[in-house]
């Protein structure tokens, strides 16, 4: 229903309006309240009566206010939706749409998804059908339905991560159109190029004529590649027009998703920019992903895989590996400096080809700590790996010195004639600073680095430019030269310290690190297929992005891709990462190489129209909003007519009114859906006041008596000391959180079955925490001196065979337990001649004399008493004992309870009355 | 008297902070109260009340002569060393006395008119809570009449506001309007707040329950200011908390027959508390709070003529 541009979604409401009359006569008769008083003391006079007042009537515009206020209540529920004008459909047939959904939709796919919803509701409100086809299924034909069907579709619809193929969609279009003649078809367009943009186009044009091309004006937005330069992680980027936002930011991640840093890049007028992110070259190792901030396509996401991070460096050391002694290995400071940035690998022990292995697995840096190159083979292994781009780097020593190897920058006096006489320096020498055009400049060489031995270069044209590190005499340190793509290095000394404390100082691992960068500069720019580390072999794919740039599990459809040979992205192979997943191959969306060129449709005669479009306006919120301002003014006329006007209330209306008008238009948003976790309700009240527990038994007598026994021990602690502990509580060590209770105690009751492992598991690690268990055995009684064990022991022995336990022993006289609150002789309850085990301490000082009171390093984390502690400390309402004790007393009991508070108190006090500070007054009061 | 009155809602009886701190507050600025000890209740909690007699407290009370067949560990050695016999050391049997408190919570005492300091509800408890602390200060045992047991922890507002709140939670805020009736046992001390607008024969009955065994007590009965003046005048409907009306054309014609019925009423309450020996006040919450807690501390510290 509409008038206009009008429309009501549930117009029915509006019959509502018919019954205003009814209303103005029902509010006609309702009259002002008269003034209601509470009074409690009411009962004393209710059976008086009097006679009572009339009412007055309501006044004729509080009456008016009120119906419009009905009035508006009623239209806002009808639903009313002011439409603007749009564009009419063109022809009486069917809706096509058309719609690119390659990754450069992706961007603003809600958008499309939103514009084309709005078309096939105008074509579903004209009664027309609607059929949907989307470019990635062009060759399924295209299936007529009710817009409810295309609606559903349209929304099952995602981006892919590639550029599906245009002109394979043609026939489907082309068999639809001859279908249904007066087809109206509308080509929701990414507006990139992609290969068959313009043809495509064409042939739509040529199809039917007023096809209606909606396109983006936003360019499309791409990560073309990225490459780790020296200093930083340099990423290129693309967009297809100029216009829209230039600038933005870069955003690199790691393999699981932590952003590691973020680059700002400006597009300025160009269509091309660079985004350098400068960072540790530790941190940019571990950048697995870039993306563009706020451009969420498969497209703006560069993957990168091991070959564009670590350099893989092979270590070979000439001298035999001592594995005791480790430090004089010389591929230990190498492992030590190289570590942190590059994937090191090192032939096995007793490999008869180290070089020719650590060649086959691939490496990019080769570093050869005193190893001979020389044999044919082996020169010729590493001349085709020069060649291929790799980087060689040698340290000298004794077997170098002693000659017979090619392999250098620069020739080497050898024999026995070059060391020795001219290299008997009086003082070790010191570095001089980098030249400018060193790969070193800007490193400061660290005064306590010395070099007391090397190898000399024979003096020869082209060795000054050869040289990256000189001493202070001149003499080449470093020499370098390139062979090829690939770069041959050479450290004059040693890898390890005996020739020089260089590998020691920081500067070794710059120029290491620096050697590292500059390798994989020149591995990359050789050969960039080179490093497939698995030759043919099918990759299957572990992880792959879909059309809106996020990472996620392969589709069915993916298929494993061949480690070589050059890759198109497609349906089957997704952009992502394929091969194993500690060393996978990274696709990415945009091939090397690709251009993001606009659509251009110009001569073609296509209807061209904007993605966005004027939205219908919901005119629910305003008529609430009015509706609600008209009720606080009723509000106002009620307080004003019966008489309860007051300023305050006036104040408190006014600021209400101030206060909501700015909040009503907006709808109320969501609330975010809190996740609460599930603490039950003992725990929360445990967590909140200290509080002494007992484990239930099974035994129902048994219980009874630990709760009343820790009841009146709390209220002693409560009373006599500064703990004020909650009520005692029942717990079950298998299943409740024990974390709360500083103490449990435990009554064995010996009939009652022994509980799980799981249980004896969970006290254990309790204990381990800093808890304390009571455990009272109660047998005092039966126990005969080195007569049988008793029942509860047993069942004792049994439960805690799988727990670890200290060592025990009876409780010392001196032990801190019986000075904690109250000097004591010994822990008593309803018996007092049974023993009580404690954690054993370390053996008795030499003076203790002036030690009265021992502690170990900590709480013991279990006491075993056998005198029935808590039948003693049980007392009813009114303090009196509750059970029998052995000989009795009401001195007994209170021993009992002293002994009680001293365990308490142990437990949460520790070893502190063991300190020295207290010896003199505890010397004191033991002496009174 | 224009504008209307109304009930406070019912989980304004409910203690919270306000409360609790009111009370402390109280309590602070009186030293504590240590009961009337002439007749300390028989109980065999320690406390500060001297008994007089051997037992078993901090004190020293005195060396008796050891008899044959006593454990030798309670032979005191150091007086025994003097001369040849031997002595053991006996202490004071020193024990707590005990006070009950109880104050009306039922929904007539959530009223407030603007002539009041606080709601009658609020007002008793805070007296109660402040004489509850003030005697678990002195050591001595307290519990809410009919409701927890006796404690004499220095937390002991905190404990008996747990118990009313989630006593509250398990009533729905429908406090009974008079305390259960538990026997108290001898020497016991009470003290009952309300404001009593009930029967009072059924206020006698309950009275005489509690008192039975010989225990004493205190009532004091809190109004509120409009309670006893009846300032209304004009055209007014009032109502109270059990829903009974009355329609008044003209409230003033009530005044003079409310007036005489009140006085009468608190005439019988406070006759009902005489025939068990306790004694009755009264306090509008118009008055500071010091005033009543003054008066109750005097009384039980005096502890009446028995």
């Amino acid at each position: 229903m509409s008038f206009l541009a009008l429309s009501f979604s549930a117009p029915l409401v509006l019959l509502a309006l018919a019954a205003a009359p009814l209303l103005y006569l029902l509010l006609r008769v309702t009259p002002p309240d008269p003034a209601r008083i509470a009074f409690p003391p009411l009962k004393l006079i209710l059976d008086l009566k009097k006679p009572d007042a009339t009412p007055a009537r309501t006044p004729l515009w509080l009456l008016l206010l009120r119906m419009a206020l009905a009035a508006l209540v009623i239209l806002a529920m009808a639903g009313p939706v002011f439409t603007p004008a749009t564009a009419p459909l063109a022809k009486s047939g069917p809706l096509l749409l058309v719609l690119d959904d390659g990754w450069p939709a992706a961007p603003d796919w809600a958008e499309r998804v939103k514009a084309a919803e709005s078309r096939i509701e105008q074509a579903g409100r004209a009664g027309r059908g609607a059929a949907i086809v989307a470019i990635s299924e062009g060759s399924r034909p295209a299936a007529l339905g009710d817009a409810a069907t295309a609606l559903s579709r349209l929304r099952a619809l995602s981006p892919k991560p590639f550029f599906p193929d245009r002109l394979p969609a043609l026939p489907a279009l082309a068999n639809f159109i001859k279908a249904h003649g007066e087809a109206q078809l509308v080509w929701l367009s990414d507006g990139v190029e992609s290969a068959d943009g313009r043809a495509f186009a064409g042939k739509l044009a040529a199809l039917a004529p007023d096809v209606e091309i909606l396109r983006d004006p936003r360019p499309v937005r791409a990560l073309a590649g990225a490459e780790n330069k020296a200093t930083a992680l340099e990423a290129s980027l693309l967009r297809s027009a100029v216009g829209g936002q230039a600038q933005g930011l870069l955003r690199a991640f790691d393999q699981k998703g932590a952003l590691l840093g973020e680059a700002p890049f400006d597009f300025d007028a160009g269509l091309t920019a660079t985004a350098r992110l400068t960072l540790p070259v530790e941190i940019r190792n571990d950048v697995a992903r870039l993306d563009l901030s706020g451009e969420s396509s498969a497209g703006a996401v560069f993957l990168l895989d091991a070959g564009a991070r670590r350099r893989r460096i092979g270590l070979v050391a000439g001298a035999s590996v001592d594995v005791a002694q480790p430090l004089l290995s010389p591929l230990y400071y190498l492992r030590k400096a190289l570590g942190p940035f590059a994937d090191l690998r090192e032939a096995k022990p007793g490999d008869p080809d180290p070089i020719g292995h650590l060649l086959d697995e691939g490496v990019d840096v080769l570093v050869l700590a005193d190893a001979g190159a020389g044999g044919t083979a082996l020169s010729q292994r590493l001349d085709e790996f020069l060649a291929a781009g790799g980087t060689i780097l040698r340290f000298a020593g004794p077997r170098l010195a002693a000659g017979g190897d090619e392999l250098t920058p620069a020739h080497l006096r050898r024999g026995g004639r070059t060391l020795g006489g001219a290299l008997s320096w009086d003082q070790p020498k010191k570095l001089a600073p980098f030249d400018a055009n060193s790969p070193f400049f800007g490193l400061t060489p660290p005064a306590e680095a010395t070099v007391s031995r090397q190898v000399l270069a024979e003096p020869e044209e082209g060795l000054p430019g050869k040289t990256w590190a000189r001493l202070a005499d001149g003499t080449p340190l470093v020499t370098a030269e390139r062979r090829g793509p690939g770069l041959l290095i050479l450290f004059h000394i040693t890898a390890d310290t005996t020739w020089s404390n260089l590998p020691l100082s920081e500067l070794f691992v710059d120029m290491l690190r620096r050697i590292a960068n500059l390798s994989a500069l020149v591995a990359k720019k050789a050969a960039p297929d080179s490093e497939a580390p698995l030759g043919g072999e099918p990759l299957p794919p572990s992880q792959t992005l879909d059309g809106f740039g996020v990472l996620g599990a392969p589709p069915a459809t993916a298929k494993p891709m061949l480690a070589s040979g050059n890759i198109l992205v497609s349906a089957e192979h997704p952009p992502g990462f394929y091969g194993p997943p500690d060393a996978p191959r990274a696709l990415n969306a945009m091939a090397p190489g690709a251009r993001l060129a606009p659509l251009d449709i110009s001569g073609l005669s296509l209807k061209s129209a904007e993605l966005t479009q004027a939205q219908p306006v919901d005119l629910r919120p305003p008529l609430l909003v009015a509706a609600f301002v008209l009720a606080l003014a009723d509000a106002l006329a009620s307080l004003v007519l019966g008489g309860r006007w007051r300023r305050q209330a006036a104040l408190a209306m006014l600021a209400l009114t101030l206060g909501f008008a700015p909040l009503a238009p907006p709808p109320a948003q969501a609330e975010p859906a809190r996740t609460s976790q599930k603490v039950s309700p003992r725990d929360v009240e445990s967590a909140l006041a200290t509080r002494l527990a007992y484990v239930v038994t099974g035994d129902a007598h048994v219980d009874e008596i630990s709760r009343q026994g820790l009841t009146s021990l709390s209220e002693v602690l409560a009373q006599r000391t500064a703990l004020n502990p909650g009520p005692p509580i029942g717990v079950d060590p298998a299943r409740d959180e024990l974390a709360f209770y500083p103490l449990i105690y435990w009554p064995i009751a010996p009939e009652t079955p022994q509980p799980g492992p799981e249980s004896a598991k969970k006290l254990g690690a309790y204990m381990k925490q800093g808890g304390l268990v009571l455990f009272d055995t109660r047998d005092a009684m039966f126990q005969q001196p080195g007569g049988p064990e008793t029942a509860a022991r047993r069942w004792l022995r049994a439960y805690l065979a799988d727990v670890d336990l200290p060592a025990l022993e009876p409780v010392p006289r001196d032990h801190v337990v019986t000075k904690t609150f109250y000097l004591l002789d010994n822990i008593v309850g309803r018996t007092v001649d049974g023993q009580t085990l404690i954690e054993a301490l370390p053996p008795e000082p030499a003076d203790p004399a002036n030690r009265p009171a021992r502690a170990g390093d900590s709480v013991s984390p279990v006491i075993i008493a056998s005198n029935d502690l808590a039948a003693a400390w049980a007392g009813g309402a009114f303090g009196e004992a509750l059970y029998p004790l052995q000989p009795g007393g009401e001195r007994q009991r209170e021993l009992a309870l002293r002994g009680g508070v001293n365990i308490v108190m142990y437990t949460l006090t520790g070893n502190y009355k063991a300190d020295q500070v207290h010896v003199r007054e505890l010397l004191e009061r033991l002496g009174h | 008297m224009a504008e209307s009155l109304t009930f406070l809602p019912k989980k304004a009886s409910r203690p919270g902070p306000g409360q609790q701190h009111a009370a402390l507050d109280l309590a602070g600025r009186l030293p504590p109260l240590v009961l009337a000890a002439r007749t300390a209740a028989a109980a065999a909690e320690s406390g500060v009340h001297g008994r007089r007699r051997a037992g078993t407290g901090e004190s020293f009370w005195q060396f008796r002569p050891f008899v044959a067949g006593e454990a030798a560990q309670s032979v005191d050695w150091r007086r025994s060393a003097r001369d040849d016999r031997l002595y053991v050391r006996e202490r004071e049997w020193e024990a707590a006395q005990v006070l009950w408190v109880w104050s009306d919570l039922s929904p007539s005492m959530n009223y407030r008119s603007p002539l009041a300091l606080q709601s009658k509800a609020e007002r008793g408890l805070v007296l109660a809570l402040a004489l509850a602390e003030s005697c678990a200060k002195a050591g001595e045992r307290v519990g809410w009449l009919g409701l927890t047991r006796l404690s004499s922890s220095r937390d002991s507002t905190d404990r008996l506001a747990v118990a009313l709140l989630s006593e509250a939670r398990r009533l729905d805020d429908e406090f009974p309007d008079l305390p259960a009736a538990v026997p108290l046992r001898p020497r016991e001390k009470a003290v009952l707040i309300g404001d009593f607008l009930v029967d009072v024969a059924e206020f006698a009955a309950r009275l005489a329950a509690l008192a039975g065994q010989g225990a004493r007590g205190h009532v004091l009965a809190i109004f509120d200011p409009v309670e006893e003046a009846f300032p209304f005048e004009g055209q007014a409907e009032f109502f109270d908390e059990a829903g009974a009306l009355l329609r008044a054309g003209r409230a003033e014609q009530f005044a003079e027959d409310y007036r005489s019925r009140l006085a009468s009423h608190r005439a019988a309450l406070e006759q009902a508390a005489r025939a068990q020996g306790w004694t009755f006040a009264l306090h509008g919450t118009d008055r500071p709070a010091t005033e009543a807690l003054l008066s109750l501390r005097l009384a039980l510290a005096a502890d009446g003529a028995r």
